[in-house]
């Protein structure tokens, strides 16, 4: 499963790069975490909970930022256990940030792969649901940076 | 699987009362060929399955009424419904499809109710019911009070309808067609007995080959069953030539959100759009 | 819907006609089918009997870490959580299969593919198990994995550490110990000088060809149950093998063979997934650890994981004189094994061999490799290999015909194999209907005659593909007849009946030889206990040797009747009825006749440098197919107006039963070339169920089929007859995109012909390429 896309957000490249390291306020973009929980700068674990209708999926998950290049890029692993099903989930994400006029584009590409039950027969759903959290992240992350800069 | 509570309430109100508003481990559950299926594929684990099955004898009907509306009770198992000489004279579309949903062992048992309110994008029904302008009655907690709800709007996203988790569908309502002529076009990429990789469904309100409306539905290629109402605004009040057929698909493709899966990717639905609009409303019109 | 059948072949001078082989009569299993009575492994239960479900890997490549059990554990109602180093305590050496010993019966220190056994959950009930399984966590240290055949080729990843061959079969000896590559197998033929061949020709053709993963998926999922104690084991296994599943386990066990039981009822479907050992030796393992009887029955999904068919990619290259005719052909085929070798290398060799197709060519080369990959296991599929191979050259051929503006018909049939002319290995080909099979095609398909091109978007257009395949060899097949004091006739014969006929078929043999009616044979259900030795239903192989088996068995057992009848002082030629001679021999009706019958046909092996023999298969078997298309040129969508197969079975044993093993293998087939295909994402099938991975329905049958068995008799078969499990599966892949490009001028060089390969090739002849969307 890959996604792909751009963000465009009105804020200079480094403003946008601070705010993309910050954990909390990642997290704080993603539909359903919970109970984040710093290791090291560079290591957390969180639980996603996440439910399609009536079909609830809980995952524990573990982020690695694997290689960052402050400003431009971040380079993430992520891997999640769900809960009460065998499976596994991993993914790649890369994030590239350039500025234009004093905006910023963020671009991600994320490639996940999902085995064991949900793998075998979640599919559709479960990309459905990411795509719905992908707009989501979007809609937060342009909320974010729409609002008077007050703490930045 | 670990155990749940099986219910089996003798009416409707009883039914209701037994399914909980907050707790989604609590489901209705009519012929079941859905539910079953996430059961045991571990995906839905119930706490309570309420079964409808009693209320079946209560629920099954199907009534045309002196204006050619008809009404399906939402226990009826499809295949009665494929089988049904009302339904037959009031929609003609609906046995024609009937033939390739699934197969006739999910028709004999699934029901009319449960096929709408499992709100999978990949659905038969949907498409044609909403080129019908068909809506549902839904019953919820406070008893008589019956709630109608389009089907263009019962579902939201994938298994996800507007319904409360305390509520049922309690039947199906087709208005009068009139004059108007409807098609529906399955477009399988594998096995015939396929789910869809494209649904079209069209409803056409006209005079020789002139438009007075038309609805045109796109389904199972999109995230949910949508109207493609750039294309009905296109075709109203138009006279239908090649040229006007061609058009529409190109609006059609234009318009339409399609998606990738293991049935095709979302470049190949766009053309198969493209084509089968234009197809579906020639066979309306000809029809 | 058209079928026909043709009943093929005369009787062999001397044999009887009218009697019971040619009869068609109803399967004598029939009745029990429908009427729900049949006994399968998958719904049998034993009083005492505790359910296994199976914990499976989530990475295709890994160290594994720890297994955690605990939670597993916990669960009411839990018996017992089995990982590897429980197995090891009971069996030592916990490493099977036939080619190889590469594969564990629970995953020990390593994964190598999504879906691969990890542990076990033993409990009463198989929900609770199920709900156990659950809660089992695995950790795993990720290997980089290798899902593509020329990938692995290049030996970059590699999958094993070491080759382990069984050394059950003595051409793969050689591989012992062998380090630092993913090849499991590569078999060489090497006929004249290709390269010499291909500089002389006119002209020089080249194509590269794939085939998709695909499945056998019977409708009775893998099933065994082990009851094991000191003294021995038996299994009840839903098996196409059970002789070799006894070996396996006696070897796996340390025990002679004659303590372990090998039962089979009947089986619903097995297209070779059934063959050597499938969930017996866990099911075997778990019950020496638990010491209770053990069902593993595995679900609709977990067939996934379990064994498939071989994706393939195959490099051809023909060189074609100024004539017509074909100088040299050289072909690369690379299998993809999966993670555990099963049965493919033995694929890569008795089906490579016939890489080059069934033409006369003077310059043959081929390379043949099985490869390891971290996929799910490939095995033997209706056809072992042969379909993919006639895939590639068939569709190979016909683009060669069509590029040289020959009729495809004039042109296969200017380089046929004939009668006393060398196959590649060098053996002279007799008794096989090539000519017939191709001719009988194109009449059916008025050949002759032009076919109206379509109308607008519809265009039409008829293919064809012709393919031979060798039995394979050498095999041994033994078979029992006992004859009781009232004259019934009881056969005990290793021949599973998985639903292809085999049981009539048997019966029919004994009522010719005994001149009794066949329905009046009782065939006992397979059990290792009482039914003698038998190599596997595998290969269209059957008919062939058992049927000689069971020949003999019957044979010997009308000599000793007239033994008796002598004996007891009747005169020459008497037809005192049975019940009577029993009686006067043994006073009372009592006693038995016994007769016994062993086949294995002679083999001489290939030399291993060349691939040469003169003696390689005792039967060649042929097909043909032809299709006729209309595409849908707006939207890819090919129907198959009519669909034609004719096939050389020898004598046709029971005509009707032929008529149906020719459509169920043109069906299956037809799948297999129009939609069927395991998505695989990550090393993970992600269309792992009937919900999403669909095989065809009625109405995906062909609007006109043909099927037909051409006249045919082989001499050294038992009465004439082949076998003929396979035969039609070979053809209707590249008769059909044979047939498209006739329709359209688009190619398809991968299987499945989905509409959108067909429209984007469309697309591409348009120069107005399809360019997929964000």
């Amino acid at each position: 499963m890959k996604f792909t896309g751009d963000i465009w957000l009105n804020a200079p490249r480094a403003a946008v790069f601070a705010k993309l390291r910050d954990a909390r306020f990642f997290a704080s973009c993603v539909q359903g975490v919970q109970d984040l929980n710093e290791i090291d700068g560079d290591h957390y674990t969180a639980v996603l909970d996440t439910k399609v209708a009536y079909l609830k999926f809980k995952f524990n998950v573990m982020v690695e930022v694997a290689r960052v290049d402050p400003p431009r890029e971040i380079e993430a692993k992520i891997e999640g256990t769900p809960l009460g099903i065998v499976g596994r989930l991993t993914a790649r994400s890369l994030t590239r940030l350039t500025e234009d006029d004093g905006a910023t584009k963020v671009s991600y590409e994320i490639d996940a792969a999902l085995t064991g039950k949900l793998g075998s027969l979640g599919q559709p759903v479960l990309r459905a649901k990411a795509k719905e959290m992908e707009r989501q992240f979007s809609e937060r992350m342009r909320a974010a940076f729409a609002e008077p800069k007050s703490e930045t | 699987m670990t155990p749940f509570e099986l219910l089996e309430p003798a009416s409707l109100a009883e039914a209701i009362a037994l399914l909980d508003p907050e707790d989604s481990s609590v489901r209705p559950i009519a012929g079941g060929t859905a539910l079953m299926l996430m059961m045991k594929a571990g995906v839905f684990r119930p706490r309570r399955l309420v079964s409808l099955r009693k209320l079946a004898s209560l629920n099954s009907g199907i009534a045309i009424g002196k204006n050619g509306a008809l009404s399906i009770g939402a226990m009826t198992p499809l295949a009665a419904v494929e089988r049904s000489a009302e339904v037959a004279r009031a929609a003609p579309v609906i046995p024609r499809m009937m033939r390739r949903l699934s197969n006739i062992r999910v028709r004999n048992v699934a029901t009319i109710g449960g096929n709408l309110a499992h709100g999978d994008p990949h659905m038969d029904l949907p498409p044609v019911l909403i080129a019908l302008s068909a809506e549902v009655g839904v019953v919820g907690p406070d008893g008589t009070a019956e709630r109608r709800v389009a089907i263009e709007d019962l579902v939201t996203g994938y298994f996800e309808t507007v319904l409360a988790k305390n509520e049922l569908v309690s039947e199906l309502r087709i208005p009068p067609q009139g004059g108007s002529r409807a098609v529906y076009i399955k477009v399988t990429t594998g096995s015939a007995e396929d789910w869809p990789a494209l649904g079209i469904a069209v409803a056409l309100e006209a005079e020789g080959a002139m438009v007075k409306s038309a609805r045109v539905v796109i389904s199972a290629a999109t995230e949910r069953a949508t109207r493609l109402k750039g294309v009905e605004r296109l075709l109203a009040g138009t006279s239908i030539d090649e040229k006007m057929l061609a058009r529409a698909g190109d609006a059609a493709a234009d318009e339409a959100e399609c998606i990738s899966d293991v049935r095709g990717s979302a470049a190949y639905k766009r053309e198969l759009t493209r084509v089968h609009v234009g197809r579906a409303l020639r066979q309306a019109l000809n029809s | 819907m058209a079928t026909s059948i043709t009943q093929g072949g005369q009787a062999a001078p001397g044999a009887k006609v009218g009697g019971q082989v040619g009869r068609s009569l109803p399967r004598l299993e029939a009745r029990a089918k429908v009427t729900g009575r049949a006994e399968y492994t998958h719904t049998m239960r034993l009083a005492g009997m505790l359910h296994a479900k199976i914990f499976r890997s989530t990475v295709a490549h890994g160290r594994i870490k720890s297994i955690d059990v605990s939670a597993a554990a916990k669960v009411p109602g839990v018996y017992r959580v089995v990982t590897a180093d429980d197995v090891r305590k009971v069996i030592p050496s916990p490493y099977y299969g036939p080619a190889f010993h590469d594969q564990p019966i629970l995953a020990i220190d390593k994964v190598h593919y999504v879906g691969e056994p990890v542990a076990a959950v033993v409990a009463a009930d198989p929900h609770v198990a199920e709900e156990a399984v659950q809660l089992i966590v695995a950790n795993y240290e990720e290997l980089p994995a290798v899902f593509d055949e020329i990938e692995a080729a290049h030996n970059k990843t590699l999958v094993h550490e070491e080759l382990k061959p069984a050394g059950t079969f003595a051409d793969l000896k050689h591989l012992k110990g062998r380090k630092g590559t993913n090849v499991a197998l590569d078999f060489k033929l090497r006929r004249g000088d290709v390269d010499k061949a291909f500089a002389e020709a006119a002209h020089v053709f080249e194509h590269t060809f794939h085939t998709q993963k695909v499945l056998h998926l019977p409708l009775e999922p893998f099933a065994s149950i082990a009851d094991w104690n000191e003294s021995g084991v038996t299994i009840y296994s839903a098996t196409q093998g059970p002789s070799f599943v006894r070996t396996e386990i006696a070897r796996l066990l340390g025990w002679p063979e004659n303590r372990v039981r090998i039962k089979v009822p009947y089986l619903g479907g097995g297209f070779g997934a059934k063959l050597y050992i499938k969930m017996e030796a866990l099911a075997t393992a778990l019950s020496m650890i638990v010491r209770r009887s053990v069902k593993v029955a595995l679900t609709m999904e977990e067939q996934f994981y379990t064994i498939t068919r071989h994706p393939s990619t195959f490099r051809i290259k023909t060189g074609v004189d100024a004539t017509g005719r074909i100088t040299a052909r050289k072909c690369e085929v690379y299998w993809n094994g999966g993670a555990y070798a099963d049965v493919g290398p033995r694929v890569a060799q008795k089906s490579g061999f016939t890489a080059s197709g069934p033409y006369d060519i003077d310059n043959v080369w081929v390379d043949s490799y099985a490869l390891y990959t971290n996929l799910p296991p490939a095995g033997a599929l209706r056809g072992f290999g042969i379909p993919q191979l006639v895939w590639g050259y068939e569709s190979h051929t016909d683009m060669i015909a069509r590029a040289l503006k020959l009729d495809p018909i004039e042109f296969r049939r200017k380089n046929l194999l004939r009668e006393g002319r060398p196959q590649a290995t060098g053996q002279i080909v007799r008794e096989v209907q090539l000519e017939a099979v191709l001719d009988r095609v194109a009449e059916r398909l008025n050949w002759g005659k032009p076919l109206p091109a379509g109308t607008g978007a519809l265009r039409r257009g008829r293919g064809v593909a012709v393919a031979i395949k060798a039995v394979i060899a050498p095999t041994t097949s033994v078979a029992n007849l006992t004859i009781a004091g009232d004259g019934s006739t009881t056969l005990y014969c290793g021949t599973i009946d998985m639903g292809q006929g085999s049981d009539t078929a048997m019966a029919q043999i004994v009522g010719e030889v005994l001149d009794i009616p066949a329905e009046t044979v009782r065939i006992v259900p397979r059990d290792t206990d009482v039914t003698p030795y038998d190599m596997g239903t595998l290969g269209s192989r059957s008919l062939y040797h058992m049927g000689h088996a069971v020949r003999l068995a019957a044979e010997e057992a009308r000599a000793k009747i007239k033994a008796m009848a002598r004996e007891v002082g009747e005169p020459e030629g008497s037809n005192i009825p049975l019940p009577d001679l029993f009686k006067k021999k043994f006073g009372m009706q009592a006693g038995n006749i016994v007769g016994t019958g062993t086949y294995k046909p002679d083999y001489v092996p290939p030399d291993p440098a060349t691939g040469l023999t003169d003696n390689v298969t005792p039967f060649w078997m042929c097909a043909a197919s032809g299709a006729e298309v209309e595409v849908d040129t707006e939207t890819g969508h090919v129907r198959i107006a009519r669909l034609v197969t004719a096939v050389d079975c020898g004598r046709p044993v029971n005509p009707k039963i032929v008529e149906t093993q020719i459509s169920g293998a043109v069906l299956m087939h037809l799948g297999f070339t129009m939609f069927e295909t395991m998505h695989i994402d990550a090393g993970q099938v992600t269309n792992a169920s009937l919900a999403d991975y669909k095989i065809p329905a009625m109405l995906d049958v062909p609007q006109v089929m043909e099927n037909e068995a051409v006249d045919s008799h082989l001499a050294s078969g038992p009465f004439g007859a082949k076998g003929v499990g396979e035969t039609a599966t070979f053809c209707v892949s590249p008769a059909i995109a044979n047939a498209i490009e006739d329709a359209c001028g688009v190619r398809l060089t991968s299987l499945p012909l989905t509409p959108e390969a067909v429209f984007r090739a469309l697309r591409v002849q348009a120069n107005a390429p399809l360019e997929d969307e964000e």
